[in-house]
């Protein structure tokens, strides 16, 4: 594969984008949503630590319901950005430089959402830190055998590297952003970033070896990191998620929805910034074909866990049955049908390259991996040995707020990125032209 | 502090209680003579000499329902009653108890308790309660007590009875009334463990109530006799809607109300009286032809028996039956007929709506609600001058009279009282009353101007008693000889006949979690799922299978049912095994003032429970879901409950399965076998556990999200053909699980197992991640969704047990085998340098079964009971396929009861 086209218009304008922000009006309008939205998320938050868990619709059996959905999910989104990134950079994908920064903000930020989650999943969330390896003055440790146990190493490791790999990503561009600034408050504010970053052949050897280390260290993280979460379900005994096939479906999944967000993001910020010219028709075919084959790949996991399920009988029949015709069959349907229905657009290029239709697929890909998600979590709890310990969940106004919340947070911080940060790894992509 | 035996450590905590002496100081002037010098309660800031905090202290004592006394040993704390136990000594107990036995003490602890008299509804006090009950006398006085009634629950104390004869005796005239909201329980005996072979015909001889323990207990002895080899234990019910009786039974028959006498009539031709022989269909037939034959095959040993709200002539059809049979004396005995005389409600409305009544003093009873004629005692009332009541709470029959009067709490009363088999115990309070408040006998005394402590009064009751007697009656010994098992007299029958109802049939019984109402404010008993429907905190309008889809109504449905002119409106509840055209309505709902706690609990039955009329069922269009705790009932071809058909009948042994790890042989290794052959479903077990384990109540709407709190659920199935399947029960605690996937999942080590085998949770560990519920197969484990403990008023924080922990917000928490139980018990052991005998630690779960189904002990030892329940070949692990190894084992059912 070559790089794209060479870019008409000047991609130093992405420097210069905080300075002389096109369409501030509506910046502002989202803006103020989203920081409506935050709003939502510290209420809920507060209503949650003033009063407990019960504020959600969790009980038992379906203890864990709203928080533990939302946390894969959100993880999942955070997947794509690394894989892109990393995975792309280190097999010398170049036609990833207009994609790579703002696929890396997006999966900090939804791993910010995601990692909130658990804590405020907890009964008694200010000792979340028990989970920590720490040495404490009870010689208490964690339970190494408890897959939430990993699960917290993963998730803050992902975080930490993904951090890190964004972080060093963006400071050349800091470097150029602050070089092109026309006022000193701009100057200091990329100066303080970049390090003091001043482009010698030194900084760049330097950098050039960390941001391979880092991208070699993120790309198995990638993997290790839903494989480990989908352990929280695989570990359990229960029927509907005792299954082998859950790393890697887990991690289709999660590449799956992470695609579909980024293609989302892609079509909204090429028509909010004017980068048409930077993401071109040729990005949005790449995102596409990634969707297509991300969500080919997490149809076959269902039908190899459908598969599975019928092999094996008993218990495991009983939930995929549940899942068919139960009363939460509409999250099942609902996940095949917005997961792979418009999906199937995307065989044909035209489709690829409508950025509307493009957008449209990628929404309805993430609110099927969200039912799908849900339906994880809740067709498997509510009846799965005893059939006298059926019971139904029903999400409360305080699950559904908090999950408007976290989308609000993410947004939040997402919409400060791009009004402050470059969205689009410039030097790369001058590097990949001069090249 | 009065004596050794006798004395009652002080009342309630420190605090609590130097608050209550400051307010008892500051009363000192307005309450007069209430208190007297020996009877003021110490705080535990001057503690007794050679007293240790936290060591408890046992009191014998009774618990009185429907004037049965129930024996009971009370446990107390720094003075404070934490627990309830059966008395162990006491035939009519045997150590066991029922859920309202273990539920009277949060009645004692209740919040919503009356604390003060009032006149007209407005707050008063004692001394003008005292001012117009002296009135009241020096009226008696003049006119021999014309005009004045005296209206009582039912009296089941002899020292009550006295003092009544003594008002009687002072003011001839006096009429006293007994309320009796319930059917009589009469005065005949059933000697279950005697009865091989039992015809009940709608009589719910197991099922709650005053006799529950007694029978529960005597058909477990009959049962485990059976087990053992020891003759049948053959159980025939016929009935219109299930009861716990009913699907206990080997053979039962889902028969309308109105079938009762002919099919007793049928019975009693079959084994050869000359009674006409009535028209049966054939599973009638069948049904008789198989109780006969058991009858009559061992001819003394059987028992026919008729429930208490069907007609005189049923049950001297019954007895009559039993004497051909030559059961009389063997299986049913009869007790001294009760001294004294006393008329109904009824003739009180009678009399007083004839102007016959002046003055009316109501004991403990409360027409105004639970009757079947409250509106007429609402209206007779009317034409009474002067009316007392006094009661534990404000209820509708004290909004309803003159003056109310707080009563003094059974437990915190000296008292006696005539228990199950006709033997009378004393009854000691484990408390000094806290409130202002006057027992019974206090107020009865008050009324003829005697003086002396309650316990005085008591003593001057038993004046042929020694005072070595009287002592061991405080120690839980019956008063007096027990009374010899005398051959019942035939019973009277007076009275109409049962009469065929119309097309349906409705039928109004007593709740069996808050029974005619009286226990509505109780919340240990409100949220007790009833055993059959596993519905809470409400009742229902129980339907049939085939009566709902006649009239397309499923769960929830609200319904509007009227006979004749009486109607309520509540939610159908869709029961299998009722009888087709049979509607049930459980009392104790619906309570207009029965406090914060039932309110909006349930609709309220007593106008239709005598109502005639057509019977009309309409549906209303909208569904209100209905609170329960289980809401599937069936198995769905797994085998939760496993069955043999007969006795020496050994289940197919289960394949090994493989396993990574060792089985753990620590010694001891505690275990449980729950024999689900002898698991009646009484829910004794689950309020046992609510009270020794401090779990809290959670109220409807958590309930109804699946939030509830109990640490034992007693899961019911029901199998095969809707019109008449097989119900079960099966208790189900935490198995403590050798493998326990629980403690896989927990992050930071909260719920580990201990080195003697018990799957522990450790609180203050524990953060709240659900793992361990999400991972359970057995769904055992409860979290504390909210602070659930934390804003409890003071009382409730009283009747806490202080040997466990009072769970914090957001942890988990589940059944721990009583852990501090096995705890006390190692810690004598260690003292005494010897290994935990069997059977020294009892589960409160294991010690309220009236049936002895659940034994616990150490499994490492193959000679303690719980080995060798497990070792009978009926025993099994729910849900092998889990290969969690569980702890707690089940044993299966027997189908026969033949031996």
């Amino acid at each position: 594969m070559t790089s794209p086209h060479p870019v008409k218009s000047d991609p130093e304008r992405v420097l210069r984008l905080p300075a002389e922000f096109p369409n501030k009006r509506i910046w502002w309008v989202l803006f103020l949503f989203a920081l409506c939205l935050l709003g939502l998320f510290l209420v809920s938050v507060a209503v949650l630590f003033a009063r407990g868990p019960g504020v959600w619709g969790n009980n038992i059996p379906v203890g864990w319901g709203f928080p533990i959905a939302n946390y894969v999910w959100w993880l999942g989104i955070g997947h794509a950005g690394t894989l892109i990134s990393a995975m792309l950079l280190l097999v010398g994908r170049e036609w990833r430089n207009s994609l790579n920064r703002f696929a890396e903000a997006m999966t900090l930020f939804a791993v910010t959402c995601a990692g909130l989650y658990p804590i405020l999943h907890l009964g008694r969330p200010w000792r979340f830190y028990w989970m920590a390896p720490y040495p404490s003055t009870m010689e208490v440790w964690p339970q190494f055998k408890s897959p939430l146990t990993w699960d917290f190493f993963a998730v803050l490791t992902y975080l930490i590297v993904s951090v890190l790999f964004w972080y060093i990503g963006i400071v050349p561009d800091l470097a150029g952003a602050r070089d092109r600034a026309t006022t000193r408050r701009w100057a200091i504010f990329f100066g303080l970033g970049a390090l003091g970053w001043r482009g010698s052949a030194q900084h760049w050897q330097r950098w050039q070896r960390a941001y391979r280390v880092t991208a070699a260290i993120a790309v198995p993280l990638v993997v290790s990191v839903h494989s480990e979460i989908s352990l929280l379900f695989a570990a359990g005994p229960v029927p509907g998620w005792n299954s082998s096939v859950f790393p890697p479906y887990f991690v289709m999944g999660a590449a799956f929805s992470g695609f579909a967000v980024v293609s989302m993001l892609a079509v909204w910020l090429r028509a909010m910034l004017g980068l048409k010219t930077l993401v071109t028709e040729r990005h949005l075919d790449m995102l596409g074909i990634l969707l297509l084959a991300t969500g080919l790949l997490t149809a076959y996991g269902y039908l190899a866990e459908a598969w599975t399920a019928a092999w094996a009988g008993g218990r495991e029949l009983q939930t995929l049955l549940d899942r068919f015709a139960g009363p939460y069959a509409w999250s099942y349907w609902g996940a095949v049908l917005a997961n792979f229905g418009p999906l199937q657009l995307l065989w044909w290029k035209r489709w690829r390259t409508t950025p509307l239709v493009l957008f449209a697929i990628g929404t309805s890909a993430a609110v099927g991996m969200w039912c799908e998600r849900y339906m994880l979590v809740v067709s498997s709890l509510y009846h799965d040995w005893l059939e006298s310990s059926e019971g139904l969940f029903h999400a409360t106004f305080w699950d559904w707020s908090l999950y408007a919340g976290t989308i609000g947070l993410f947004f939040t911080l997402f919409l400060l990125f791009v009004r402050f940060l470059p969205v689009i790894s410039v030097f790369e992509i001058e590097e990949a032209r001069h090249e | 502090m009065t004596d050794g035996t006798t004395s009652i450590g002080a009342p309630l905590g420190r605090r609590d209680l130097l608050k209550l002496l400051g307010g008892a100081i500051a009363l000192a002037g307005l309450d007069g003579c209430e208190r007297l010098p020996d009877e003021d309660a110490l705080p535990y800031a001057e503690m007794p000499e050679g007293e240790t905090t936290g060591i408890a202290r046992y009191y014998a004592t009774i618990v009185e329902h429907d004037g049965i006394a129930q024996p009971a040993i009370g446990k107390t704390i720094d003075g404070r009653p934490i627990k309830l136990e059966g008395n162990p000594a006491h035939p009519a107990s045997r150590g066991a108890s029922d859920a309202f036995t273990q539920a009277a003490l949060l009645g004692l602890y209740d919040p919503e308790r009356s604390k003060q008299p009032a006149r007209n509804a407005f707050p008063s006090g004692w001394h003008e309660w005292d001012g117009a009950i002296a009135d009241l006398r020096q009226r008696n006085d003049k006119t021999a007590g014309s005009g004045f009634a005296l209206l009582t629950g039912p009296v089941g104390s002899p020292a009550l009875l006295r003092q009544i004869q003594g008002i009687m005796d002072r003011w001839p005239a006096t009429r006293w009334y007994e309320h009796r909201p319930l059917p009589d329980m009469g005065r005949n005996r059933l000697a279950l463990e005697q009865a091989h072979a039992v015809v009940a015909f709608d009589h719910d001889l197991l099922g709650p109530g005053p006799l529950q323990i007694f029978h529960a207990t005597g058909w477990g002895a009959r049962r485990r006799a059976f087990q053992a080899g020891d003759g049948s234990a053959l159980l025939f019910v016929a009935e219109p809607s299930p009861t716990v009786t009913g699907v206990t039974a080997q053979d039962r028959l889902p028969a309308r109300e109105d079938r009762m006498g002919p099919l007793l009539a049928a019975l009693a031709a079959r084994i050869g009286m000359p009674v006409p022989v009535p028209t049966l269909s054939t599973p009638e037939a069948g049904w008789i032809e198989r109780a006969a034959g058991a009858l009559m095959a061992e001819p003394g040993r059987g028992l026919v028996t008729v429930g208490p709200h069907h007609p005189p002539q049923f049950a001297a059809l019954a007895f009559a039956i039993d004497r051909h049979l030559g059961n009389l004396g063997e299986t049913r005995f009869a007790l001294q007929p009760a001294p004294g005389a006393s008329s109904s409600l009824a003739e009180l409305t009678t009399a007083a709506q004839a102007g016959r009544i002046d003055t009316l003093f109501v004991l403990d009873a409360n027409p105004a609600y639970a009757s079947t004629d409250g509106a007429g005692f609402a209206a007779a009332l009317g034409h009474i001058r002067e009316s007392f009541h006094a009661g534990l709470h404000a209820d509708e029959t004290a909004a309803l009279c003159d003056w109310h009067a707080p009563l003094a709490h059974g437990l915190e009363s000296w008292s006696d009282g005539e228990t199950a088999d006709g033997t009378v115990l004393i009854g000691q309070p484990l408390v000094r009353p806290w409130l202002p408040v006057r027992s019974r006998h206090r107020l009865l005394a008050d009324l003829i101007g005697r003086d002396g402590t309650d316990r005085e009064l008591l003593r001057a009751g038993w004046p042929d008693l020694t005072d070595e007697a009287w002592e061991a009656a405080l120690l839980g010994r019956p008063v007096g000889p027990a009374p010899a098992r005398e051959k019942p007299a035939a019973p009277r029958s007076t009275g109409p006949a049962g009469e065929p109802q119309g097309d349906l049939c409705v039928i109004v019984r007593p709740d069996p979690a808050v029974w005619d109402g009286q226990f509505a404010s109780n919340p240990w008993l409100q949220e007790l799922p009833r055993p059959l429907t596993k519905i809470a905190w409400q009742n229902a309008v129980h339907i049939s299978p085939a009566l709902a889809r006649e009239r397309g109504l499923s769960a929830g449905d609200m319904v509007r049912l009227s006979v004749g002119r009486a109607r309520i409106e509540g939610p159908v509840w869709i029961l299998p095994g009722q009888e087709r055209r049979t509607i049930l309505l459980h009392l104790g709902g619906g309570r207009r003032a029965g406090g914060s706690v039932a309110e909006g609990a349930g609709f309220d039955a007593w106008p239709l429970a005598a109502a005639n009329g057509p019977v009309s069922l309409v549906s209303l269009g909208r569904n209100e879901p209905v609170c329960t705790t289980q809401h599937h009932f069936a198995m769905e071809g797994e085998e939760f409950v496993r069955f043999v058909d007969g006795l020496g009948d050994r289940l197919p042994p289960e394949p090994p399965k493989a396993n990574f790890y060792p089985r753990q042989l620590s010694r001891p290794a505690w275990g449980m076998a729950i024999d689900l052959d002898l698991c009646i479903g009484c829910n004794a077990c689950v309020v046992a556990c609510v009270a020794e384990n401090n779990i809290p109540m959670v109220g409807r709407e958590e309930v109804a999200k699946g939030r509830e709190m109990h640490w034992i659920r007693v899961d019911r199935y029901a199998e095969g053909d809707p019109e008449n399947p097989v119900h079960v029960f099966q208790p189900v605690p935490c198995m403590h699980c050798e493998d326990a996937p629980c403690e896989m999942g927990c992050p930071v080590n909260a719920t580990v197992h201990s080195p003697d085998g018990l799957n522990l949770q450790v609180y203050n560990r524990c953060i709240g991640t659900r793992t361990c519920s999400a991972y359970c197969p057995y769904k055992v484990r409860r979290f504390n969704w909210f602070d659930l403990t934390g804003k409890d008023p003071p009382e409730l924080k009283a009747v806490r047990n202080p040997d466990v922990t009072v769970r914090g917000r957001g942890v988990m928490e589940k059944c721990t085998y009583c852990i501090q139980r096995i705890s006390g018990a190692r810690r004598q052991a260690k003292r005494e340098g010897r290994p935990i005998a069997d059977g020294e630690v009892v589960t409160a779960c294991q010690a309220a079964c009236p049936t002895d189904a659940i034994a616990f002990g150490d499994t490492s030892d193959p000679a303690t009971a719980v080995s060798q329940r497990k070792a009978s070949g009926r025993d099994y692990d729910l849900l092998p396929d889990a290969n969690t190894r569980p702890r707690t084992t089940y044993g299966a059912r027997i189908r026969s009861g033949e031996a």
